[in-house]
């Protein structure tokens, strides 16, 4: 049985036709850490609000357990919430921040020091108890505001993007606390972001949102292999993967003039005479002009440990011959020059089709 | 995976959150009193300007209609007439607007420098001294007018509208200094740098440069001045002795024992709409501006 | 690489300590010499017209002095002795610690109330402006439209009204009740301006922090008292400072709400300020003009004493959100 499942969950703001979460299915299973990524304005943070009960639902329901708590209260749901602000009190310090939820629900003094003091341990804050906000750093802030939703031992977690306004380094260290945190305490974890690469590292399961719509909802390495659309595949992986207009010819995609064979199960998926190309950075080899796609070098990107090729070619389009830009990922330090014209090769197992219309991905 | 249907239209009003508790008891008891205070602040105005127009048998037996009686007998504003002419409310009302326009300016003319200078020309000491100003706006006029009137009768301006024009100004300074200290500290600094650094004579930085940036500020300061002065009778009373020399307020104040006597409150009322009307015309101009002046310095 | 990085140090001005804005450097050192001639005319209209006088009437309530063909003989307290023992004072002292008090628990408690509701009330501005509009009326307008709302015959507005339900004509303006009837204008009067400070103060206070309230599990009066009220209490602070000064210094509302409008009122109705007045302008007796300065010396000492409590009580450390 799931443990949080969003049943056709439709939420609709003033004045805009186009619904902000639009006819969501998603469950998320007991003890997962399930992320929602996506663009701004997806409609992630919405879908979490009415999880957490701070936004209305239109249509539709969402479920916690057994119960469909889709006209309940925030404070009947047991979930936890960390926000993005960290909504830390002002006025109060550490100790009374963690406590205030247990505080309101009327938990003996006693047992609220107690918890407060475990969590305060379990996330090294012991030692500011008595500090206020103001005197805390951004990461200690953050550490805080999850103090005060652990400390609830609810239900589910709602944690609306918490790492986005801490620095680079600092979201990489908080990045793995918050995953191992997770791990050891069990708790069902519904977790926003728009950073593709969090979404990769901390979730067991990542759904893509786009538009309010979830375009797809699997473990990271499905979503890297097995992108169900054009949308997931340019939006997950760095840097984005390719994707190409190519013209069907008999057995081929034809690529700015340089036939990709295509195997008996994609070419029995093909309708129509265009298909879209998808391929990675990394799933192209460099070879001579003629073998492989014709491009032209227009930048060298060196990082020692790899090299990005950024190439253009020119296409027949409509309307003309259109440029497209193709990116390669090659072994650091190659001699690769700006200018040079080299093929770009796609290996046969590193080769996604889209349907160039719908935007599906064509399975094998 | 989903296609969006056409033509599927948003709700008019989305669903709130739930348990918003919007429509509690106590929230609707609260919006019940809000509503009816508001009514009876316009119930208030209603009943002000109608009975301006009223016989006194009305004000006191229809209070809530439409006045009639003076229409009927073809003299609708004879009530303003009264005030105007017989209470010198005409005259009482021309030498309003000109003190009180005088006042302000003198005010403005004299605060803006002094608030620039507390606040931009970094003397050591400013602040302990800008609180030495602010302080005296928590001193009651009362404190003063014993030997305020002294000093000025010892120079024969007492019953003098030049001896009241200087005190309104005097007194209003701390108020005033307390407005332009906070809008001259908001102002960034890059502009007077800017001029310094074009050469301009410290004097030519703050007719030129300054001046026009805290526009904003001096003109509230103009317009919440313009309605305190207007609406200011204590001071008015202890030195205005002469009719003629009345202010608005003054005069309301000497025709108020008169009134009742004679039973004049058709004239009364029309009296005291000649006071309040035109400063609720400018309130209606400028709500946002008098509002956020008024409370500016409180809401920090 | 040197050269870029010691120019910006120069620019900064001498040793360290950076002055305030555009005040360091030699060329600007000529900005200082405009000091004194801009705050000259502002810095002398006030210490002539208000720090002498008050200081002054300091020195005056220390005399006996009956106005113009008197002249002043010191007296030391006697003045002050006798002003505590008569009952006019005290029911001026009583009457107005009740308007400070008892008016301002009601006026705060009045603009909390309006506050909660009107935040989330459609039209919410516009019900602020209508109650606003009170404070620019002339006080002496005012306690003439109240004189009319509340003559004590069947005459009076409210006691129109009150006919209207078959209730008796209540004498508003007795000198037992004109009190309890003036606080109550007072409160009219001055809640449109305490609750758009109010407001202004509440509304700074991120949604968020009452979402989590919400999630919590807060009641409206729990919400109330740990995130609404802690945080605007500095705000608070600040009006009630305003309150305290202006309630002190009620004059016109009463002198025309309790009297006749030409001469004082009865004394069981009197304020401080009335006090004053009575006893230097009024047109009644024989001016006490040490007497009445003493009464405004006690006027300015319990400003003082009033604000300094205030600002304690409120004291805290500045919140940033």
């Amino acid at each position: 049985m799931a443990d949080v499942s969003f049943r056709g969950a439709t939420r609709y703001y003033a004045g805009v036709d186009r619904p902000a979460v639009d006819r969501l299915d998603l469950e998320v299973a007991d003890g997962e850490f399930l992320v929602l990524v996506g663009p701004s304005g997806c409609g992630k943070s919405t879908t979490l609000r009415m999880l957490a009960g701070l936004e209305g639902v239109d249509e539709g329901q969402v479920w916690i357990g057994d119960r469909d708590v889709t006209a309940l209260p925030p404070k009947d749901r047991d979930i936890a919430m960390v926000f993005q602000n960290y909504a830390l009190y002002p006025h109060m310090t550490v100790g009374e921040n963690i406590g205030f939820h247990l505080k309101v629900a009327k938990v003996p003094r006693d047992e609220r020091e107690r918890r407060v003091r475990k969590a305060a341990a379990l996330l090294g804050l012991e030692s500011y108890l008595d500090r206020k906000p103001a005197r805390l750093s951004g990461g200690q802030r953050q550490r805080v505001a999850m103090g005060r939703a652990i400390v609830r031992q609810p239900r589910v977690f709602c944690m609306d993007e918490p790492l986005s306004n801490l620095d680079a380094k600092l979201r990489v260290q908080t990045r793995t606390q918050i995953a191992s945190l997770q791990r050891r305490l069990g708790v069902t974890t519904v977790y926003v972001t728009h950073d593709q690469v969090e979404a990769m590292t901390m979730g067991d399961r990542v759904a893509v949102l786009k538009d309010g719509v979830l375009q797809q909802c699997d473990t990271p390495i499905g979503l890297f292999a097995k992108p169900a659309n054009l949308f997931v595949a340019g939006f997950i992986g760095s840097p984005a993967m390719n994707l190409l207009p190519a013209r069907v010819d008999g057995d081929s995609a034809v690529i700015g003039g340089h036939a990709v064979r295509l195997t008996r199960g994609q070419r029995a998926k093909l309708s129509g005479d265009e298909v879209m190309v998808g391929v990675r950075p990394e799933g192209v080899d460099v070879v001579d002009f003629d073998d492989g796609i014709p491009v032209v070098v227009d930048v060298v990107e060196e990082l020692g440990s790899d090299q990005f090729l950024y190439c253009s070619f020119d296409q027949a389009g409509s309307g003309g011959l259109v440029e497209h830009a193709v990116t390669a990922r090659v072994a650091g330090m190659s001699p690769n020059e700006r200018g040079a014209k080299v093929g770009l090769l796609p290996r046969r197992e590193a080769v996604h089709l889209f349907d160039p219309v719908t935007g599906s991905r064509l399975e094998d | 995976m989903t296609v969006a249907d056409v033509g599927r239209k948003a709700p008019r009003r989305p669903k709130p959150a739930p348990g918003a508790g919007r429509r509690s008891p106590l929230r609707v008891l609260g919006m019940v009193v809000v509503l009816a205070f508001s009514a009876f602040n316009l119930l208030v105005l209603y009943w002000l300007i109608a009975a301006s127009f009223k016989t006194p048998v009305e004000i006191f037996t229809k209070p809530f209609a439409l006045p009639v009686r003076w229409f009927q007998l073809g003299r609708p504003l004879r009530n303003f007439a009264y005030a105007w002419d017989q209470a010198g409310f005409g005259d009482a009302f021309l030498t309003t607007v000109v003190l009180v326009a005088a006042s302000s300016a003198a005010i403005v003319l004299v605060s803006a420098p002094a608030a620039y200078a507390l606040t931009r020309l970094g003397v050591r000491g400013s602040g302990p001294l800008t609180n030495l100003i602010a302080v005296g706006m928590g001193v009651p006029f009362q404190t003063v007018i014993i030997p305020l009137f002294i000093g000025l009768s010892t120079v024969h301006l007492t019953d003098s509208l030049f001896g009241l024009f200087l005190v309104y100004v005097a007194l209003s300074i701390p108020f005033t200094v307390f407005l332009l200290t906070g809008f001259f500290r908001s102002l960034s600094d890059e502009m007077e740098e800017a001029a310094a650094i074009d050469g301009a004579s410290p004097l030519r930085t703050f007719f030129a440069v300054m001046l026009p940036l805290a526009r904003g500020g001096l003109i509230t300061a103009l317009i919440l001045n313009a309605i305190g002065l207007w609406n200011e009778t204590l001071l008015a009373i202890v030195f205005l002795q002469s009719q003629a020399h009345f202010t608005l307020a003054r005069a309301l104040f000497t025709f108020y024992g008169a009134a009742e006597y004679q039973s004049e409150y058709g004239g009364l009322i029309a009296g005291v709409t000649i006071l309040v009307l035109p400063m609720l015309v400018l309130y209606l101009v400028l709500a946002r501006r008098i509002i956020t002046g008024l409370t500016l310095g409180s809401g920090k | 690489m040197a050269t870029i990085v010691a120019a910006p140090a120069k620019e900064r001005g001498a040793a360290g300590k950076p002055g305030p804005v555009g005040t360091s450097g030699g060329h600007l050192v000529r900005k200082r010499r405009l000091f004194w001639p801009f705050l000259t005319p502002a810095l002398v209209l006030y210490v002539v017209f208000l720090v002498a006088p008050t200081i002054v009437t300091g020195v005056l309530s220390f005399t006996r002095w009956a106005g113009a063909g008197d002249t002043p003989q010191f007296s030391g307290f006697t003045g002050y002795l006798r002003m505590f023992a008569s009952d006019s004072f005290r029911s001026a002292l009583v009457n107005t610690l009740m308007y400070v008090v008892v008016g301002g628990a009601g006026t705060f408690l009045l603009a909390f109330l309006f506050t909660m509701v009107l935040r989330d009330m459609p039209g919410g501005k516009l019900v602020r402006t209508i109650l606003f509009f009170p404070n620019i009326v002339a006080p002496v307008a005012l306690a003439m439209f109240f004189s009319f709302l509340f003559k004590s015959d069947d005459k009076g507005l409210a006691n129109f009204v009150l006919g209207a339900f078959g209730v008796n004509p209540v004498r508003f303006l007795a000198p037992e009740n004109v009190t309890l009837t003036v606080i109550g204008a007072l409160v009219w009067a001055s809640s449109g301006f305490y609750i758009t400070i109010l407001m202004a103060a509440v509304d700074r206070i991120p949604p968020y922090l009452y979402e989590d309230a919400e999630i919590a599990g807060a009641s409206a009066w729990q919400k109330f008292r740990a995130i609404t009220l802690p945080l605007t209490w500095d705000v608070v602070g600040v009006a009630g400072v305003l309150w305290t000064i202006n309630a002190l210094k009620v004059f016109e509302l009463v002198f025309v709400l309790a009297g006749p409008g030409t001469y004082s009122p009865p004394t069981a109705a009197w304020t401080l300020g009335i006090y004053v007045f009575d006893r230097s302008f009024g047109s009644q007796g024989t001016p006490d003009y040490g007497g009445a300065s003493a009464c405004a010396v006690v006027m300015i000492a319990l400003t003082s004493v009033f604000v300094v409590l205030l600002r304690r009580l409120m004291r805290r450390d500045t919140i940033q959100f």
